[in-house]
């Protein structure tokens, strides 16, 4: 007769438990969050700052060339916010901030509907304590001023009100930024990380797995999101879903994006670049060169990619070399770190 | 791949299975457990394992599967192969043989979960006919595999279905259209329409079916489970944005005409990132465990009370029993991890972690 004593002969493979890494990611975990994170949001803090006293300055005294330096502040903190918009992971998750920070693709016109709700409405309802942690994430951010500055629907130079909403809205941006900034100053990636049962936890390995999985998730993110679904690389064309594209960021921001990813593989002593030469050095190498080509790439798209004076023909034919070269960065991206021992999202990436 | 003669002599060995009880104690401390499981992407198995942890015995797949299929009296288990799936693999648990194999008919392909009847006669599958996008269940005499029933599912995209009783199969019909030639894409995100649906396993009849308000056509019902009550618990995975505010855990009854929405702290909802994996309730049907592998966590529920209780944190968790033990789940993850959970005495204790293993979405007790 077959019981149980039976089967538990058959047992067979041993059961390790995960090797140790404690101290292994440390030099690429400081280094991202050094480099890649609070030098970047210290920047992002300083050009929201700058955006919000040009707004006010705007407000105070309404002519072309005051909203042209509100708008070019706005442009230098959307760039600089294209920086840190890889990482969706510690302080910026705090009241939804990161979806605040930007609020896109906002398919349904939701900002300017909301914008205009406010717009209309009793500005004293802004005043109260916690409006703007409670307030839609569709009017809290980027997406917000770039609305008030750039589309017909608002007109700063000469509506009080609108003025009046851009202001409020500019200093509830600077002050999450100076937040996240703050709370990134004030403590260490492994922080962020929830605490697992077993022995073998070690939140540092924890962190560093969480940037490398939103760094992937974020190149899905510029190859379909801001490259593919704006010039209908497999659908319909729809230049309105481009990122940014009333103040005409759309390319920039990709091109910051891509250049973005170099620092992150750099940062650090050792740099993930470092550490992946020494184990995987074929792999290393090979990535590397994939991230200097998408800067190279993108480099060469013309100013006017996202312009509706090219055809859809004309467009996806200048983007095929980005999208696949962009496409095997995540594929190398994605092989080199599960070489170096990470697993990335075995059932969190299976969709089913 | 198996050649017809193999097949054919294979069909031969189901006879031949013995009963759990002959192979296996029912004792709840000698629960046997089954999971697929992968080692890379190319390398793909379905196993066995203890209380304890330990692996029983392993057996290579052809392709990444997604939830075992457990027959009740015979020491039998299956195992159903990822969407678009074409194969369901059955083993005898106590030679490690494979036994059959079955496929879908033409135009047909799995959707990662079947179940048997009770009486063990019957083999039930969810089933995407691909040309018209048209769900199915699928009802074949075991083990002979022949197609005794083809209902429509009420829906499109039936992914998962649970019995409320001998009758009445509760159906999660997910509402995304997608073709296997068009890998998993979603083909009508405008329009879908997910249901769950209470369908007549004695002639195909609707008896009940229940959808969401029409601002959340988009919030996939997926999978579910059923308590001795009757209470239907349902997990969704949302396909529209991860910032918007949308419920992600309801529960449903044959008798109620609308979906009751289980709420829980916002700051865990957005940890879920819009997605939840495995729908469990424990073995007393009072506690409701939910995991969700992209927000790294299972969260409980009091049923009840539809109180929220708390979560445990693990990442890539998605396989979730319960445990002969009432308010006791196990729990697997892509990282290799099992672990036992009790939300209401508030302990968790990882059981064992297997290095390079990677415990794929759903497991199933096999001696229950």
């Amino acid at each position: 007769m077959k019981n149980v004593s039976r089967l538990i002969a058959l047992v067979i493979g041993s059961s390790l438990p995960l090797l140790s890494t404690a101290g292994q990611w440390e030099g690429p975990l400081n280094g991202i969050v050094d480099k890649a994170i609070v030098q970047e949001y210290k920047s992002y803090t300083a050009s929201a700052l700058t955006l919000k006293e040009s707004v006010d300055s705007l407000c105070k005294a309404p002519s072309q060339n005051t909203l042209n330096t509100a708008q070019n502040a706005f442009k230098a903190n959307a760039l600089d916010w294209q920086e840190v918009q890889w990482l969706n992971f510690g302080p910026v998750t705090y009241f939804m901030r990161y979806f605040a920070f930007e609020y896109w693709p906002d398919k349904k016109g939701i900002t300017q509907r909301q914008l205009r709700t406010l717009a209309n409405g009793n500005p004293a309802v802004m005043d109260a304590p916690k409006f703007w942690t409670s307030a839609s994430i569709a009017v809290r951010g980027l997406t917000a001023l770039e609305s008030l500055l750039y589309h017909p629907d608002f007109q700063p130079l000469t509506s009080a009100t609108h003025c009046d909403l851009l202001i409020r809205v500019a200093a509830h941006h600077f002050d999450s930024a100076q937040a996240v900034a703050e709370q990134w100053h004030s403590s260490s990636a492994q922080d962020w990380v929830f605490n697992e049962e077993g022995s073998d936890f070690d939140p540092e390995y924890v962190a560093f797995e969480q940037f490398l999985q939103q760094w992937l998730e974020h190149m899905s993110a510029v190859k379909d999101a801001k490259l593919e679904t704006p010039i209908g690389y497999n659908s319909r064309v729809n230049l309105k879903l481009a990122e940014f594209h009333r103040s005409s960021l759309s390319l920039e921001s990709i091109q910051t994006n891509l250049k973005s990813y170099r620092t992150i593989y750099h940062a650090g002593s050792p740099s993930l670049y470092e550490i992946a030469k020494k184990k995987e050095p074929a792999l290393a190498e090979k990535f590397n060169q994939q991230l200097e080509q998408n800067v190279d790439i993108v480099s060469q798209l013309p100013r006017n990619f996202f312009h509706r004076d090219l055809n859809k023909d004309e467009r996806i034919a200048l983007a095929k070399p980005l999208v696949e070269s962009i496409s095997k960065s995540q594929s190398e991206l994605t092989n080199l770190v599960t070489r170096l021992g990470f697993q990335i999202g075995f059932n969190s990436r299976d969709g089913d | 791949m198996l050649t017809r003669r193999s097949f054919l002599a294979l069909g031969g060995m189901v006879a031949t299975a013995p009963s759990w009880g002959a192979l296996l104690s029912t004792n709840t401390d000698n629960q046997v457990y089954g999971s697929a499981f992968s080692k890379s992407k190319q390398e793909h198995f379905f196993g066995l394992f203890n209380e304890q942890g330990d692996i029983l015995w392993t057996m290579p797949l052809a392709a990444r599967a997604h939830a075992p299929v457990v027959h009740p009296h015979d020491a039998i288990v299956g195992i159903v192969a990822r969407r678009p799936g074409f194969f369901i693999d059955f083993f005898d648990a106590s030679s490690h043989q494979l036994i059959k194999q079955i496929k879908p008919t033409k135009e047909h392909h799995f959707y990662g979960h079947a179940l048997f009847t009770q009486d063990g006669a019957h083999l039930i599958t969810q089933e995407n006919h691909y040309p018209s996008g048209q769900g199915k269940i699928f009802v074949r005499q075991w083990p002979s595999g022949e197609v005794l029933h083809v209902f429509n599912s009420n829906g499109i995209g039936p992914h998962e279905s649970v019995f409320l009783n001998d009758q009445v199969l509760v159906i999660a019909n997910g509402g995304l259209m997608t073709r296997p030639d068009a890998d998993r894409k979603i083909l009508n995100l405008d329009t879908m329409q997910p249901n769950v649906t209470y369908l007549s396993l004695v002639d195909g009849h609707v008896i009940h079916s229940v959808k969401h308000d029409d601002a959340l056509h988009q919030l996939s019902i997926r999978h579910l489970d059923v308590n001795p009550q009757g209470v239907v618990a349902l997990g969704f995975q949302y396909q529209g944005e991860l910032w918007e505010q949308v419920p992600l855990i309801g529960l449903s009854s044959i008798h109620n005409d609308s979906i009751d929405y289980l709420t829980m702290p916002e700051a865990i909802r957005t940890r879920f990132k819009q997605y939840c994996g495995s729908v469990c309730f424990d073995s007393s049907g009072e506690i409701l465990a939910i995991s969700t592998p992209r927000g790294g966590l299972v969260a409980y529920w009091h049923i009840a009370s539809k109180q929220f209780l708390g979560v445990d944190n693990c990442r890539d968790v998605c396989g979730l029993v319960a445990t002969g033990r009432a308010h006791e789940f196990f729990v697997t993850n892509g990282l290799g991890a099992q672990l036992k959970t009790n939300p209401v005495q508030n302990t968790i204790a990882l059981v064992k972690t297997h290095a390079g293993y990677h415990w794929d979405n759903h497991f199933r007790v096999v001696n229950s």
